[in-house]
């Protein structure tokens, strides 16, 4: 019987107080409380360049030589998924978490004429398809990458968990008012070259956070006109918010991949080559011509009766999101490529003038 | 004005106006739907997610053939390259109160950065402050571990039962927050992170391959029940209110977890052929690897520390209130075991586990005890000096 169990006394050990990481760390709070930024202090705020933690280890923690390898982490290089401001995106996503169930104020919803809910529903049933693509993934991604690493990871974590509220907003959105789904697009089905089946984690972070997720941000931000009453703005004022820190999670980790792996920045240039076709491609609800950007027509002119109106937006919105595309990779610092003539989002932006 | 140079000749492009031009909208996408006219209302609290349930959204067959992410209820798209979702079951991971504790994880959502009172610790005896850096080195360590798990399964679950997957969010989003809370704890009042944990458990949750409901048993009953116990027992000995809010809002957190873990698993056994008897010999399997994890001196000590209020009387009362701790969570875990209908006869638990799940223990226990060895005290005084640390 043990002398926990039995009440006996026990010689206790106490080795383990002499294995501990660095000692006397004393992080205080500032003006945001704790942060992560905050305890990243001495050693525990150095990340390794490559990370030999196959056990899970707290990145700082003592190891013990008898832990089982049981982490069979396939990101452990920093270049890989590391961005200098993850601390900050992550601090702010957990002071910036909503409710759909009640920070929208659903009692707004009045019935639309059907055209126009047709639309709304079936761009809610794309949102809904399309939204947790972005959970799926970078949960995935997590679960592969060293927590030496943890600050991105934490962001990642973050993400997973706004996709899950987008894709329930929008589904609340589409059962609210009269309406209900329509048919979904397809359109994040596992073709060559989807954010699904990328076997790296920068690329597909190029995919997902800086084209992709840039993408639907300059749509999110555009709410105020396709909004029919107070709960979709709030909607999209709030989606575009979560958004705009999974785009620059993005834009920082290039970034930093840019300085710090240079040898990496043709491949790179390679996914951002097929980002751009995918700007104007199904998967954009202001990209080509299919039943969900007929659907923003039909929201953007207010019925099927202003449909040419509608395509007037979609074309200045899909101009709005080449322009603000291109601005994210010359900061991501991947610039030369609108220079040198590589890049075909200048012609875009023209033909969509 | 004679210098002007010739205008380049504007290349031939395809404009905003050709397009308007040459397309004509099919719309024939329009009333394609299965169920049209619904109209879900917000309730006291809020419009959410199980509200969705109404009509054919509410149906969740026993079986999801889809692969893509079609939502559920609306119309499929044909000849989709598969997305690759492996667990397509019902069995394999639903909970009917998913939806619920999805919505009320969101309404008791926390920041530790700026919730918890970190203005509220205080210097501790250098012993205490060593324990309460371990025991933290642990909990971050099985805060990694749910998430590495759930993250890993997460992305698995198809899309039907997106309530899960949902829920899982806010799940893996938990332990995030428990990753830095107890690292920011054990790096907030001058000690540091300790010894990495023995890591039986954590092999055998990360190793659970088989599906997700296996992996449930592990992670979300078995760790999880023991982590709520030392939630609440932590919380009890908290040394001040920073702790104390630590504690008690990771127990909440915890306990939905568990709940979605008995509620799942509840609903595996009663709808899959064989579930009941898997479980049953996971839980005996499983026993064995938690018995190697508590056979470690670490945890125990360090906790015995902290309930005892340091070195000097932790062989004695300190390892009495983890006696009753483990007893606690031996009791808890034996009712559950009962609840999902795998009772275990207590006398057949591996020990130390049947040592703890006897009741005529309890009294001797909290028996009295004599006084610590010096011999283990200066193990510890060792420790506080600056020239060990790191080793």
């Amino acid at each position: 019987m043990s002398e926990a169990a039995n009440g006996a006394e026990q010689e206790l050990d106490l080795g383990w107080m002499a294995r501990t990481g660095p000692w006397e760390t004393r992080a205080a709070p500032g003006k945001y409380g704790l942060t992560i930024a905050d305890i990243s202090i001495g050693d525990y705020g150095e990340a390794p360049e490559v990370s030999d933690n196959l056990t899970g280890r707290p990145r700082g923690a003592a190891a013990r030589p008898a832990s089982y390898r049981i982490g069979a982490y396939s990101v452990r290089s920093k270049s890989e998924i590391w961005l200098d401001n993850a601390s900050f995106l992550y601090e702010e996503a957990l002071q910036r978490q909503w409710s759909s169930a009640t920070d929208v104020p659903w009692h707004t919803i009045e019935p639309l004429p059907d055209d126009v809910e047709q639309a709304e529903c079936q761009l809610a049933t794309f949102l809904t398809e399309v939204e947790f693509v972005a959970g799926d993934v970078p949960a995935r991604w997590v679960s592969l990458t060293t927590p030496d690493f943890y600050e991105p990871r934490q962001v990642l974590l973050a993400q997973v968990m706004d996709e899950s509220r987008h894709m329930d907003v929008f589904r609340k959105r589409a059962l609210a008012n009269g309406g209900g789904l329509m048919q979904a697009t397809g359109a994040t089905s596992g073709f060559v070259g989807s954010i699904d089946l990328s076997r790296d984690f920068t690329e597909m972070s190029s995919r997902l956070h800086v084209s992709g997720e840039g993408a639907v941000l300059t749509l999110f931000r555009m709410g105020e006109l396709m909004a029919q009453n107070e709960a979709e703005k709030v909607i999209y004022r709030l989606c575009a918010q979560d958004e705009a820190r999974h785009v620059a999670f993005g834009v920082m980790h290039l970034r930093y991949m840019s300085e710090t792996a240079p040898e990496r920045r043709e491949e790179i240039h390679c996914y951002l080559d097929e980002a751009e076709g995918g700007l104007i491609g199904a998967a954009n609800p202001v990209g080509q011509l299919t039943p969900t950007s007929e659907s923003m027509a039909i929201i953007l002119g207010g019925g099927k009766d202003h449909f040419d109106d509608g395509m007037n937006k979609i074309i200045a919105i899909r101009r709005r999101q080449l322009q603000e595309y291109r601005k994210r990779v010359i900061s991501a610092g991947f610039g030369e490529r609108f220079e040198n003539g590589r890049s075909r989002v200048a012609q875009m932006i023209d033909e969509a003038a | 004005m004679a210098n002007k140079p010739a205008p380049k000749p504007a290349p031939p492009k395809s404009t905003a106006s050709d397009e308007k031009r040459t397309f004509e909208p099919k719309y024939n996408w329009m009333n394609k739907t299965r169920q049209w006219g619904v109209r879900v209302r917000p309730g006291k609290a809020g419009l959410k997610l199980g509200d969705l349930n109404v009509g054919i959204y509410g149906e969740t067959p026993t079986q999801w053939a889809d692969q893509s992410r079609n939502p559920r209820g609306a119309v499929p798209r044909r000849g989709m390259p598969p997305v690759g979702y492996s667990i397509r079951d019902k069995a394999g991971l639903w909970a009917d109160c998913a939806a619920d504790l999805y919505e009320e994880a969101i309404q008791r959502r926390w920041a530790p950065a700026t919730d918890v009172p970190w203005d509220t610790i205080e210097p501790l005896p250098d012993d205490v402050e060593h324990a309460v850096c371990q025991v933290c080195t642990e909990l971050v360590g099985y805060a990694n571990v749910d998430i590495e798990t759930i993250t890993g399964w997460q992305h698995q679950m198809s899309y039907g039962y997106h309530e899960v997957k949902q829920f899982l969010a806010t799940a893996s989003f938990d332990a995030a927050r428990h990753y830095e809370c107890f690292r920011k704890r054990a790096l907030a009042n001058g000690g540091g992170l300790g010894l990495e944990g023995p890591g039986m458990v954590n092999r055998m949750i990360l190793e659970s391959r088989g599906g997700w409901t296996e992996a449930v048993v592990y992670l979300l009953v078995m760790r999880g029940a023991f982590t709520m116990t030392l939630y609440k027992y932590l919380g009890r000995h908290a040394h001040n209110d920073a702790e104390r809010f630590i504690y008690a809002h990771a127990l909440a957190d915890k306990a939905r977890h568990v709940t979605y873990a008995l509620d799942h698993l509840k609903y595996a056994v009663a709808h899959a052929d064989d579930a009941l008897q898997v479980v049953r010999t996971l839980i005996a399997i499983g026993e064995g690897g938690l018995t190697r994890d508590l056979r470690d001196p670490v945890l125990p000590e360090a906790l015995a520390v902290i309930f005892a209020g340091g070195v000097a009387k932790a062989a004695g009362r300190g390892m009495a209130v983890y006696g009753e701790l483990m007893g606690d969570f031996v009791q808890t875990y034996l009712g559950y075991c009962q609840w999902l209908g795998v009772p275990r006869d207590p006398a057949r638990l591996p020990p130390p586990l049947n040592e703890y799940a006897n009741p005529n223990n309890a009294e001797r226990r909290v028996s009295p005890q004599p006084k610590p060895s010096p011999n283990s005290f200066a193990n510890a005084a060792g420790a506080a000096n600056p020239k060990n640390a790191g080793a």
